[in-house]
């Protein structure tokens, strides 16, 4: 994962990702707590690592679930071929595309109901 | 994983968090390596009239693998994408 710059990871290089932001969509940024740093009291730390450490695994869930659904949508499960076509390819990179627009609008729906219900009426 | 984002870490957390990223990777190859073994078994073999499998099913097994982690590989290039566009975008945020 490299940040903000134009060259991706290579598709062989194994891709966990990085533990510090959660989505952004148009209106709305949510960001999980700031990952661990020296300015920290040891209670502080220890916090800081246990989010570190469900944000990390909150990323591969995502990334797997997405595999996983992109796959089932756009595979020919008769297995012709060991390599991907063209129109497979292209059904991949929309599927994914497709897949963060969900997880957005869904972090926002539920953080839009979270709001609701912690305010008093 | 991206190294630079541990720098100014004091060293212990450093290796904390190393090895916390190296557990996660292990569990998740094995995670995968059953998920997939799965997958090719549900779709690839069907009939239980001899006890090993034919080269039909075979050749079918493997064709599933190369594709699943070719599929992986190239979701994998998107998913680094999205990301890093989610990440620039909050930080024009932020700047605001």
């Amino acid at each position: 994962f490299l940040e903000g710059g134009t060259a991706l990871p290579r598709p062989d290089q194994e891709v966990l990702h990085k533990p510090r932001f959660l989505h952004t969509t148009q209106t709305q940024t949510q960001t999980m707590a700031t990952p661990p740093n020296s300015n920290m009291s040891p209670a502080e730390k220890a916090k800081a690592f246990d989010m570190a450490q469900l944000e990390m695994e909150y990323r591969v869930d995502l990334y797997n679930a997405m595999t996983a659904s992109c796959f089932a949508k756009c595979m020919d499960t008769r297995y012709k071929e060991g390599d991907l076509n063209v129109g497979e390819n292209s059904c991949v990179d929309r599927c994914a595309a497709k897949y963060w627009q969900v997880t957005g609008i869904v972090g926002q729906m539920l953080g839009g109901m979270q709001q609701q219900q912690q305010q008093p009426r | 994983m991206d190294p630079s984002q541990l720098e100014g870490l004091p060293e212990e957390d450093k290796q904390k968090m190393l090895s916390m990223i190296e557990n996660m990777q292990t569990k998740d190859s094995l995670r995968m390596y059953n998920s997939l073994v799965e997958k090719c078994f549900k779709d690839c073999v069907d009939s239980f009239r001899r006890k090993n499998l034919d080269s039909n099913e075979e050749r079918c097994v493997t064709k599933c693998c190369e594709k699943f982690l070719k599929h992986s590989a190239r979701v994998s290039v998107r998913f680094a994408e999205l990301n890093a566009g989610a990440e620039a975008l909050m930080q024009q945020q932020q700047k605001r």
